[in-house]
């Protein structure tokens, strides 16, 4: 294909086609910016110590859901908070192909990554496909509330299946990171260096991220993406123009199923050890809080999100130790103890960044971007 | 400047932020103690001679009592917020704080003292929580002083044995008799409540039907696995039933014990449904003995409506005596924690935890290697552990394999309003024909 | 026949609890068209006053339930004018993830005060209870049923004939021209959350009399939520209806399930209202009683 000239150097406002304008990295900014931050989260792992470097492994798979969920929260305006539901499916899917059956008690076939990865994705994609109709018939509060209800019926199906998920309590371990015998959740060598469990995790973690953003972006700027967009802004409006609302709704949750699978299976299989209740409202609330503190209907805001929600437990941890007054003593002593402190900074983050930046961390970075567009005139 | 120049001085930056984050990382791990071989020529210098490696300092702790000593830093990763063990982790958290300084405060142990308090984490009780910030203290603390929670520890096993981090659990699981790196204290869930049925048949015989109501968790489901066993063993009547958490979520169970109407009514799940179902029950007639464990009992329960029925009825077994026992751990233990405010039995379990530790140390120190490794070694040649009368000194058998080594003795205690804690000791430690014979080949109920 | 009549008695006196608090919900949801995940922690914090009132300073407790409605009341007022206030006008679903801070704030700062112990609220009732016919009916339950039924009521008499129950319909159905009509619609906001702030209290002191309010009671208050999708977001008698049905639903589906249907596994009862309000919103998707959307191309 040839490269529209223009977007590779210039005069980079100029699009002379329709195809140039949603290319996806149709300015230099984005090329040279996507490449310098991709540098950047491969040098992360060097930068921090393992605990850190596991948290961001964790938040590079927990982005891959949120982009699932920002496919059909964001783009496609149907607000799920079922997501910890598909996440669920996922994670056992994987655990039941992929664990390793002398490590568990539970159902295990030890299948390699290869396997498992899309066979948690499209377990859970199967289980979106059923539950899409259910968003032609309901709308608004109505959906969110009733895939809430999914939530609560999934939690009882994860306990219950005792020889799946080890059963409340007991839990079970996730998959094992096994690509053709090569173990990812293991130290040792990796194209040369000598890397720990955690710096592999993290990097396998930053592949998958890769490969399932940049399929996310393009499934956005393609004709199903618009179909999405239409759906959202005005469903009737995009049923008159010819988009199928059953078709999409459902392709909708479909794909953001097969992302939360995916996002599930390999998150577990990274934390170690699932327990049935994990997949509990609160799941869903963290992921909703994720597409919308980095930003709704973008790829790279629910990226940003989940490094910031993932991070955050970490971060306060940091500040509340430098807060005075505080006892740092489990119980008793001053008023709260340092862990209470931790869990309300966590809250009145999440309240403060909503109120302060209802858009998202992506809405700061458009306001800057704009800044610096206009620079020096105020716009 | 054009953009093409400006974009030239990318990569340098790059290369600029890539040295920066390189030396940031390497810094950060030369903070962390230093390896055996750099150690190891301080090692032999010091007065105290014993081999160290992670988690032990020759600097004194933070806030030390004795100045002059070394610092062994102990872990401890626990519920403190938001999990429902909450209530009883800040008691047990708590308590081992104040069982180390008693330690420093008797000189600490070979010329350390013991800090239990800089490592505190909070897991949330979830295992993926307990994990992340398990790595956090990975390689600042010698062994772990409490890791509660079952499917949380799991979430750490293999990284405790691979780098030999031995632990105290915060829990009864049967399962933990079969771990080398799990330093379990008392008669786990299954053999407590093997115990327990064999004390109700000496109460009202063996002629009766017996009801298990229990969480779904691998709490309850130990315990009832127990019953189970010894209910068959004495061919009594015998049914089970799960019973989810919540006090609005217990008409189930209600129904079963009104319309089953067992003699004798096992019950392991939290407080508040112990109290919801036992006092409604009783409300609509029903009558027989109760039995609980540790954790279905809360000294507030006295104070609600159902305190005449649970005075008639509830009994629990329990793995030693409660806060208020005459032993000279109980009173080290209420000197030690002074003006506790309210008193439960967490203090209690976080107290007697903690004396395996302590010898783990102590014998270490003796063979003198305080190394993660050296402390794995001291805690499987441990044959028993000075509980100062708290549990008998068998309890601590840790070198023997699980079917000779698990303590199968339990107590059993009633209520009793003039007790801090509501309950105390109306039979002190035995073992149950059941849990004598019982071969323990496998944990009851098994995780993971 | 006994046991089934016990178990609609039972489901029926939790079911006035869920009732109350799907009322607090549909109360926001009517005003603001937010879903207030801030309601549990408003019900412990209500229940906590309440303790604090009849078991700690020894109150009559209809007096203490009175001052704890009131206070909870303030603490709603509150939350609104710091966290919600400056959110007039933002997409509803940032509003509701806020409600969600705001109640991990006020539940850690509930949990500190209940601490380890659980807090029963002293009540004139205890376990007493009448049995008519081999059926027991707790004076409890009688007494949430009563309570339930008089703040209905008042509720229907405030919003058909006050003035200001007049100006929070008006201000339901359309923001700006309720503003047009110099309503204050930030004062609706207040009282709004002030309301809920005082049905969330008495619920929450009906959870905590008996065997009393702990860290983890707060979980009750999510059954509202199949409850007020039931009725429909925006119906006061369907909240009433959907909490009194779901409270009925469990209570029997935890009686006979075991017997009739253990294939469903133990313990369904728990999840069983989200299965009813599923097959209720695919007949009707906006609940019972909930008004239909029109809808505009």
């Amino acid at each position: 294909m040839n490269r529209p000239r223009s977007a590779g150097r210039g005069r980079p406002l100029l699009y002379t086609s329709y195809a140039q304008d949603i290319a996806m990295f149709n300015t230099p900014g984005k090329r040279w910016g996507v490449a310098a931050l991709f540098a950047l989260a491969l040098l992360a792992p060097f930068a921090f110590n393992d605990d850190v470097v596991l948290i961001l492994a964790l938040a590079l798979v927990a982005a891959i859901g949120a982009i699932g969920l920002n496919l059909v929260t964001g783009y496609a305006g149907q607000v799920s908070l079922g997501h910890a539901f598909f996440l669920g499916i996922g994670t056992y899917a994987g655990a039941v192909l992929g664990g390793d059956p002398e490590a568990t008690r539970a159902l295990a076939f030890g299948l390699p990554m290869v396997v498992w990865i899309p066979g948690a994705g499209l377990v859970a994609a199967l289980a979106g496909l059923i539950v899409g109709p259910l968003a032609t018939r309901l709308r608004g509060l109505y959906l969110a509330i009733v895939t809430l209800g999914l939530v609560f019926l999934g939690g009882h199906l994860f306990k219950e299946a005792r020889f799946i998920t080890g059963g409340i309590g007991a839990g079970r371990r996730g998959a094992a990171l096994d690509f053709f015998g090569y173990r990812f959740d293991q130290a040792g060598p990796l194209l040369g260096l000598d890397l720990t469990r955690a710096q592999k995790q993290y990097v396998l973690a930053l592949v998958l991220l890769s490969i399932f953003a940049v399929l996310g972006r393009n499934l956005a700027r393609s004709g199903v993406g618009r179909a999405f967009s239409a759906i959202r802004d005005r469903d009737i409006a995009a049923e008159v123009i010819g988009v199928g609302l059953t078709k999409y709704k459902v392709l909708a949750f479909t794909i953001s199923s097969f992302y939360a699978g995916v996002a599930g299976a390999v998150f577990y299989s990274i934390a170690g050890v699932v327990e049935p209740t994990a997949f509990n409202l609160l799941l869903s609330v963290q992921y909703i809080a994720m597409i919308l503190i980095g930003g709704v209907a973008t790829i790279s805001g629910s990226i940003m999100g989940a490094i910031f929600i993932m991070t955050l437990a970490r971060v306060t941890q940091e500040i509340a130790h430098y807060i005075p007054y505080i006892s740092t003593q489990a119980i008793g002593g001053g008023l709260i103890n340092v862990f209470q402190l931790e869990a309300i900074l966590y809250g009145l983050l999440i309240i403060g960044f909503l109120i302060f930046e209802p858009r998202g961390l992506f809405g700061i970075w458009f306001r800057t971007r704009n800044y610096w567009k206009g620079w020096p005139f105020s716009y | 400047m054009s953009p093409k120049k400006r974009w030239t001085y990318l990569p340098l930056l790059l290369v600029v932020l890539a040295l920066v984050a390189a030396g940031c990382r390497a810094a950060e791990q030369e903070m962390q103690p230093p390896e055996d071989q750099e150690q190891e020529p301080a090692g032999d210098d010091d007065a105290q001679g014993a081999q160290t490696d992670v988690g032990v300092t020759e600097e004194p702790c933070p806030n030390a009592v004795n100045e002059d000593n070394g610092c062994i830093y102990l872990g401890i990763i626990s519920d403190l917020t938001v999990g429902p063990f909450a209530p009883l982790a800040g008691p047990i958290t708590e308590a081992q704080a104040a069982f180390w300084r008693r330690v420093n405060e008797e000189g600490g142990i070979a010329g350390y003292d013991i800090d239990a308090t800089t490592y505190v984490r909070d897991n949330e009780f979830n295992a993926e929580v307990h994990n992340r910030v398990f790595q956090e203290i990975r390689g600042e603390v010698l062994a772990l002083a409490q890791t509660l929670g079952s499917s949380p520890t799991l979430a750490i096993l293999d990284d405790m044995r691979d780098d030999s981090i031995v632990g105290a659990p915060a829990s009864w699981n049967s399962a933990w008799e079969f771990e080398d790196v799990i330093l379990e204290s008392g008669a786990n869930y299954c053999f407590e409540s093997m115990n327990g049925v064999d004390w109700a048949t000496e109460q009202v015989g063996t002629d009766i039907s017996l009801l298990h109501i229990h969480f779904p968790d691998d709490y309850g489901n130990d315990a009832a696995a127990g019953s189970e066993i010894a209910a068959q063993a004495h061919g009594i009547e015998y049914s089970a039933q799960e019973t989810p958490p919540g006090r609005d979520q217990q008409a189930g169970a209600i129904e079963a014990v009104v319309s089953q109407s067992p003699d004798v009514l096992f019950i392991t799940t939290g407080p508040q449904e112990m109290v919801e179902i036992v006092g409604r029950a009783a409300a609509r007639g029903w009558q027989g003995l109760v039995l609980g464990s540790g954790p279905t009992w809360n000294p507030a329960l006295l104070g609600t409506d159902a305190a005449p029925a649970l005075e008639a009825m509830y009994h629990q077994v329990g793995p030693w005596g409660t806060w208020g026992t005459d032993t000279a751990g109980h009173q080290a233990m209420r000197d030690a924690l002074g003006d506790v405010s309210e008193i439960n039995d967490g203090y209690t379990a976080g107290w007697v935890w903690s004396y395996p530790m302590r010898a783990a140390l102590e014998a270490a120190a003796e063979n003198g290697d305080l190394t993660r490794e050296g402390l794995l070694q001291a805690v499987s040649a441990l044959t028993e552990v000075d509980y100062e009368g708290m549990l008998p000194n068998e309890a601590g058998n840790y070198a023997d394999e699980p079917e000779q080594g698990a303590f199968r003795q339990s107590i059993i205690a009633g209520v009793d309003t003039e007790s801090e804690t509501g309950v105390s000791t109306i039979e002190d430690f035995f073992t149950g024909p059941t849990a004598e014979e019982h071969a323990l080949d496998g944990p009851c109920y098994e995780l993971g | 026949m006994t046991r089934f009549v016990q178990s609609v008695v039972t489901g029926f006196g939790f079911g006035s609890i869920y009732a109350l608090l799907a009322l607090g919900f549909v109360i926001i949801y009517k005003s603001t068209l937010v879903i207030s995940f801030a309601q549990p922690s408003l019900m412990v914090i209500g229940g906590l006053l309440s303790y604090f009132f009849a078991t700690v300073l020894g109150l009559n407790f209809f007096l203490a339930l009175l001052l704890a409605m009131a206070a909870a009341a303030l603490v709603g007022v509150i939350v609104e004018r710091s966290a919600l206030r400056p959110m007039i006008g933002k997409p509803v679903f940032v509003v509701a993830i806020i409600t969600i801070g705001v109640d991990i704030v006020l539940r850690i700062v509930a949990n500190r005060f209940i601490g380890p112990r659980p807090r029963p609220v002293r009540d004139p009732w205890g376990l007493s209870s009448l049995e008519i016919g081999g059926v027991f009916i707790q004076q409890r339950s009688l007494a949430m049923v009563a309570v339930t039924g008089v703040v209905v009521v008042a509720l229907a008499v405030f919003f058909k004939y006050s003035r200001t129950g007049l100006a929070m319909r008006a201000t339901a159905l359309d923001q700006e021209t309720s503003l047009a009509q110099g309503i204050s619609v930030g004062t609706v906001f207040a009282l709004s959350w002030a309301l809920a702030g005082a049905l969330a209290a008495v619920a929450g002191t009906f959870v905590g009399a008996g065997s009393g309010l702990d860290q983890q009671s707060w979980i009750i208050a999510l059954k509202a939520l199949p409850a007020i999708i039931l009725g429909g977001l925006d119906s006061l008698p369907g909240a009433v209806i959907g909490g009194l049905t779901v409270g009925i639903v469990e209570s029997l589906v935890a009686t006979y399930q075991g017997q009739y249907a253990p294939w469903l596994g133990a313990n369904f009862s728990v999840v069983s209202p989200y299965v009813i309000m599923l097959i209720v919103l695919l007949i009707r998707p906006y609940g019972l009683f909930g008004t239909p959307e029109v809808k505009r191309v």
